[in-house]
């Protein structure tokens, strides 16, 4: 718990909480001087290529890399052979190089060369001979008797399982008045970063390796790559320059890493891998696809009485933190709504697909656009008006889910009130609903959906803390060093802001430094929405220390009590009215040139107060969670079948505001990637080989498409969070795309399960509800 | 090795004397070539923008165009918007109103956010995002730089 | 310390001679041998090289150089587009949009500024894609191509109608050694009225999923001298010419324009690709021939 000392800042004190606060490196950025990792250059680097395989499922019979080897420029050439039983992932299924293809992108080969043109040609002079074997393309075909199996360890191509039960189903069941089921099919998108993957790697003399990297985990990271390379995680340094996006793509190690790291290995010199946008569209890790088969019940008074989820995932060739999100899914089943009794269980099967890792909304995503949709066909079942449906299953503050998730603050009821009352909710609904099946080409419809999300981190690993190491020097210029990985969201904002605040001084006074493992402390990673909570807390924790042994030092100075001190504006000051008593940085050097110098050096190590989630699934294991309600405008073309989004109203439970401006962007963000998913964004594979891997056909959201966006910042005053924030970064991308289905239904009485809602997909299927209707 | 041939520009103001391959693009000119990283490669197909430099004042993909064609001609990058002062006001802007997160976009978006503002001094948020269609940015939804945008255009700068 | 990434330039490219001609007769003499490659905004070549559907001849000529290619003029009667104008020179010039606004409504769904302001109307017309944005409304307008080459010691010139131009997904009659220099069209009648479409997932940015082009001369109860051109609905632009039919000498109102529409499905021979279905296609063909007929008629002067 915070420590709740006086001399904390209470919040009726701030004045940077809630306010805009500007991005520290946005100056840089904006002139084009930020070196990213994707320019990075090293002395006497190497740029290393790779050859993908081509092919989904193939042997290696023979691989000739003689003429390769040979071409001057080139200084090393490995295959499969250099990184045999350096197997690494979570189930240990997966090597840096193949010696047996399982998906296109699999990497067979790799070249180090002086520049990317010779390299390029040693790739071309590379002869693989490949023996072609049939190959799995959907989850279903994967599990069929005759099957071929992919992997040697994993019998019947069965990768993970996972399953929740709570209460008697069959009871509720047939306690159920009215039951929805459906089957809705979730794609793969991909994560689209601008900057493409990138990796530079060097050794030192000592047998340590070096490797500048996008990762958004660093400690684990470390601990993941360290068996693909057969050293020890403990000789691994991870720097992190600036990168262009990640959302997810980098919690996991992917072999172009450990490649970069062996090639370096080989030739002794530095070596860059950085992927083309082919193949970061090929290679990237996608987000997880999946077959759900989910059943809602309610009774006739409108009272939700069970949940099952029937899941299918297609794991791809290997296994990475897609077919994990299970783990999120049934969170989903078991706590959207107050359902008292619940079945989920869910398997994935290996294919030969791209594989899927972590994306921004991890597994809720997928699971909402099920529970969302399906809590919008019960009201129409009920014909009850569908805000009152909401609000009647809607927890409360301290209500606890089947897996024992404690909310104990919720606003899902505000949330869903206020979103509702801004955008005229319930009576456009009813109106759009009645404009339906008049005549006339442009039809309006109007859509609602809530989720609920992880806002205080998820322990799903040993720990969920983050390590804070402070320091104040001689200038009072302060130094936090935070494991917290800053990967554009804004975390570096949002320290700034909290150290700024209670240390009283300006925020170009704050440098962060959070990109060398050898330098900062642990953190588990960025995902889950956990950074500004837990990092958030963190700096926090470690500015409030530093703050108390400054104004315990100003007491011993000036015989004024602490509790009578403030810090504000660089300056120790007399709480009640402000009177500057002494320059901080005044203080410090008298603090440090004393006979026993006292400096300002903290530490933290921030644990949240969350259960381990474990094998039963049963814990509470976030340290708060948090709602989201969008209300999605549309206006669908029935002719092209063009939906365009007019505008969003999005009301969600921060817990509090921190930095205004760096929130409303992360919204903002977080609904465009949503709206992408919903509406344009899908990644054709055909025979596992995907057919556009290229912006002009893989569509991504551009400005003109970008809707009206009001938004609505709930504060439910978390008593865990920093100030009373809870995490919010996901919720805007998990909530929009139910709410655009849910739009479109009420515009056109067609209900899609399977996205996107491509123009094509929306008239086809407005035309096939007009021939029915014209035959009957 | 490809053939080279020799060209002479004015890049950011200033005279430059340079040899590329005859095939060499203008992006990796600038980034491999003349160490201004400043200019991304995002997809090297004129998709995203990312690579958006200023050639005779009008907007172009440096992806796509061929180093060769620089030559006699005026180049701006994103490292030639601001003086030694001062940040260029659209720089500002972006800055000031939150526009940039992860900021690998940032610099073609600016290059062509300053493009259309000088073309336009009556530039509507409509107009602004019909200019913006060749720029893809995945992390901010466009909504902040569109707002950058507007605040240039009504502070006539 | 410079490391030369020449990024998707892999094919070690055999070019041996590079030029940057000022003078039409130097461009078309160099030419003379059929072995250039000619550079232009690099839109095109650009990907096509990167991808190796094409590879680089002897010589890499960039015409970008040379005097009196760009330039739009009316004179005698018929306006003169020079290969050089961008889709953005279009797009600003004057006597176009005063005389040939569909060309100006074409140029204003094409790609992006970037894109527009580095695409030539040469290029657009001798990549041939089967999309073709700007060749839409030029076989609306009848227009043809001015080929020019060194023969006989002497710079020679042919017009070739441009609805006789393409022969397949990239390919021209144009000859390896000929150079397109201009796109000429008679003005259009004061009656004259045309309208273009086009569709795609992103509004712009797009290789056109359809794109469709309608006009004529609209008179006292007739609809004369129909044009109607079609992209991405055939292996080459194409002039729906059963579409022609329906509509010729004939009154331009909703019986005609449900005629035309039937007789459009005919025309078109779309085929499923990562972009669209066939059948999407051939839908969005009949959407678009009534709305760009309907433009037409609402446009009447």
């Amino acid at each position: 718990m915070m420590d709740q000392k006086v001399i904390a800042l209470p919040i009726e004190k701030t004045t940077l909480i809630g306010q805009r606060v500007k991005k520290p490196d946005a100056p840089d950025k904006a002139t084009g001087k930020t070196r990213y990792i994707n320019d990075m250059l090293l002395p006497q680097m190497l740029i290393g290529k790779i050859l993908h395989a081509g092919r989904p499922h193939a042997e290696i019979v023979s691989i000739d890399v003689s003429a390769a080897e040979m071409l001057p420029g080139v200084h090393g050439v490995l295959t499969g052979k250099d990184a045999a039983g350096l197997k690494f992932g979570f189930v240990r299924d997966n090597v840096a190089l193949k010696e047996k293809v399982c998906c296109e992108h699999d990497e067979v080969a790799a070249v180090a060369a002086e520049t990317e043109e010779i390299a390029d040609q040693a790739l071309r002079l590379i002869k693989v001979q490949y023996k072609d074997l049939p190959g799995i393309f959907s989850p279903e075909d994967g599990r069929k008797t005759d099957a071929p199996q992919i992997h040697d360890s994993f019998p019947e191509n069965k990768s993970l399982h996972f399953e929740f039960r709570h209460g008697d189903l069959s009871a509720a069941e047939a306690a159920s008045d009215f039951i929805v089921d459906d089957v809705f099919r979730v794609h793969h998108v991909t994560h689209c970063c601008m900057g493409t993957s990138c990796a530079i790697a060097d050794f030192d003399d000592n047998g340590k390796l070096t490797i500048w990297s996008q990762t958004q985990y660093p400690y684990n990271y470390k601990m993941d790559l360290a068996p693909a390379l057969g050293i020890h995680p403990g000789d691994i340094r991870v720097i992190q320059p600036p990168v262009g996006g990640a959302f997810g793509s980098k919690l996991d190690v992917y072999p172009y890493e450990p490649i970069a790291a062996l090639l370096a290995r080989k030739t002794g010199r530095p070596v860059k891998v950085i992927y083309s946008r082919e193949e970061e569209f090929r290679s990237a890790p996608t987000r997880q696809a999946a077959v759900i088969h989910m059943r809602t019940g309610c009774t006739r008074d409108g009272t939700l009485t069970f949940r099952s989820a029937d899941v299918l995932l297609d794991n791809g060739a290997y296994t990475s933190w897609g077919p994990t999100i299970p783990v999120v899914m049934m969170r989903t089943t078991s706590g959207h709504y107050r359902v008292p009794v619940i079945d989920f269980n869910a398997q994935a099967i290996y294919t030969n697909n791209p594989y899927a890792g972590s994306f921004r909304g991890y597994g809720n995503v997928q699971t909402t656009f099920a529970t969302a949709q399906q809590m919008d066909m019960l009201a129409e079942q009920l014909d009850m008006d569908p805000l009152e449906f909401h609000l009647k299953n809607a927890q409360k503050s301290g209500e606890t889910t089947p897996q024992k998730a404690f909310l104990r603050e919720c606003a899902l009821d505000e949330c869903l009130s206020t979103a509702a009352q801004a955008s005229d909710y319930t009576k456009k609904q009813k109106q759009y609903a009645l404009e339906r099946d008049q005549e006339g080409r442009y039809k309006k419809g109007i859509g609602l959906a809530s989720a609920i999300h992880n806002a205080g981190g998820a322990k799903i690993h040993k720990s969920d803390g983050c390590g804070t190491i402070l320091k104040v020097d001689d200038y009072a210029r302060v130094t936090v060093i935070t494991g917290a990985s800053e990967i554009g969201q804004g975390i570096d904002a949002v320290i700034n802001l909290i150290v700024a605040e209670e240390l009283g001084v300006p925020l170009e006074h704050i440098t962060i430094v959070n990109n060398d493992s050898d330098i900062a402390p642990w953190d588990v990673g960025v995902h889950a929405s956990r950074t500004t909570f837990i990092a958030g807390n963190g700096a926090r924790r470690a500015a409030v220390q530093a703050r108390k042994q400054i104004l315990n030092a100003a007491t011993r100075i000036t015989g004024m009590p602490a509790e009578d001190l403030d810090l504000r504006g660089g300056f120790v000051v007399q709480d009640s009215s402000g009177t500057k008593v002494i320059k901080l940085e005044k203080l410090l050097r008298r603090m440090h040139f004393q006979p026993e110098p006292e400096l300002v050096m903290v530490t933290d190590y921030y644990e949240p107060n969350s259960e381990p989630e474990g094998a039963d699934h049963i814990s509470d294991h976030s340290a708060a969670y948090a709602h989201a309600v969008h209300v999605a405008e549309v206006t669908v073309d029935t002719y092209t079948g063009e939906v365009k989004v007019d505008k969003v109203t999005s009301a969600q439970d921060v817990g509090r505001v921190i930095n205004l401006m760096g929130l409303e962007a992360q919204i903002e963000g977080g609904i465009a990637i949503g709206l992408g998913y919903a509406l344009s964004e899908e990644m054709r594979l055909e025979n596992g080989m995907l057919q556009n891997p290229r912006f002009r056909d893989y569509k991504v959201l551009t400005a003109p498409e970008m809707p009206q966006l009001d938004l609505h910042f709930i504060e439910s005053d978390c008593s865990e969070g920093p100030y009373g924030a809870k995490g919010a970064s996901e919720l805007p991308t998990i909530v929009i795309a139910p709410a655009i289905a849910n739009a479109v239904y009420n515009a056109t009485g067609i209900r899609f399960r399977n996205p996107p809602l491509t123009p094509e997909k929306v008239s086809r299927a407005i035309w096939e509800k007009q021939q029915a209707a014209r035959e009957n | 090795m490809s053939l080279k041939t020799e060209i002479n520009f004015r890049l950011n103001g200033r005279p430059v004397t340079v040899e590329v391959p005859v095939t060499m693009k203008t992006l990796f000119m600038l980034r491999d070539v003349l160490d201004l990283t400043g200019t991304k490669y995002s997809c090297g197909e004129g998709e995203c923008g990312a690579c958006t430099i200023r050639l005779d004042g009008e907007t172009v993909n440096s992806c796509l165009m061929y180093a060769v064609d620089c030559d006699g001609r005026e180049v701006v990058t994103i490292e030639g918007l601001k003086t030694a002062e001062a940040l260029h006001p659209m720089q500002q802007a972006f800055v000031d109103h939150g526009a940039i997160q992860c900021g690998f976009c940032m610099p073609g978006m600016i290059v062509q956010a300053d493009y259309l503002a000088e073309n336009n001094p009556e530039l509507s948020r409509e107009e602004m995002c019909r200019g913006l269609e060749g720029n893809i940015c995945r992390c901010t939804g466009y909504t902040k730089v569109l707002d950058a945008i507007a605040a240039v255009v009504e502070s006539g700068q | 310390m410079h490391v030369i990434e020449n990024r998707y330039n892999q094919v070690m490219s055999e070019i041996k001679n590079y030029l940057s001609p000022h003078r039409l007769d130097d461009a078309v003499k160099a030419m003379a041998d059929g072995d250039v490659t000619v550079l232009c905004g690099g839109t095109d070549l650009t990907p096509q090289t990167d991808d190796g559907l094409k590879e680089y001849a002897g010589t890499l000529m960039n015409i970008r150089r040379i005097d009196g290619l760009a330039g739009i003029d009316l004179t005698d009667g018929k306006l003169r587009i020079g290969a050089l104008t961008t889709v953005t020179g279009i797009m600003k010039d004057q006597l176009l949009n005063e005389l040939a606004p569909v060309l100006i409504e074409a140029a204003d769904q094409f790609a992006s500024d970037q894109l527009r302001n580095a695409s030539s109307l040469g290029g657009n017309i001798c990549n041939a894609s089967p999309a073709g944005d700007m060749i839409i409304p030029l076989l609306v307008l009848d227009a043809a191509v001015e080929l020019a080459s060194w023969q006989d010691d002497t710079l020679q010139t042919r017009l070739v109608p441009l609805d006789e131009f393409f022969v397949a997904p990239g390919k021209t009659v144009k000859q390896d050694n000929e150079l397109l220099t201009a796109v000429i069209f008679d003005k259009p009648a004061d009656a004259f009225v045309a309208r273009f479409r086009k569709s795609g997932p992103r509004p712009a940015l797009e290789i056109a999923t359809v794109s469709i082009g309608a006009g004529g001369k609209l008179g006292n109860g007739s609809f004369k001298n129909v044009r109607v051109a079609m992209g991405s609905v055939a292996p080459t632009p194409l002039r729906a010419r059963r579409v022609e039919a329906a509509l010729e000498g004939k009154p331009l109102d909703a019986d005609s324009i449900k005629a035309a529409v039937i007789a459009a499905c005919k025309d078109a021979t779309p085929i499923d690709d990562v972009r669209a279905s066939a059948w999407y296609r051939d839908h969005l063909v009949r959407v678009f021939t009534e709305e760009v007929l309907n433009h037409v008629l609402e446009n009447r002067n």
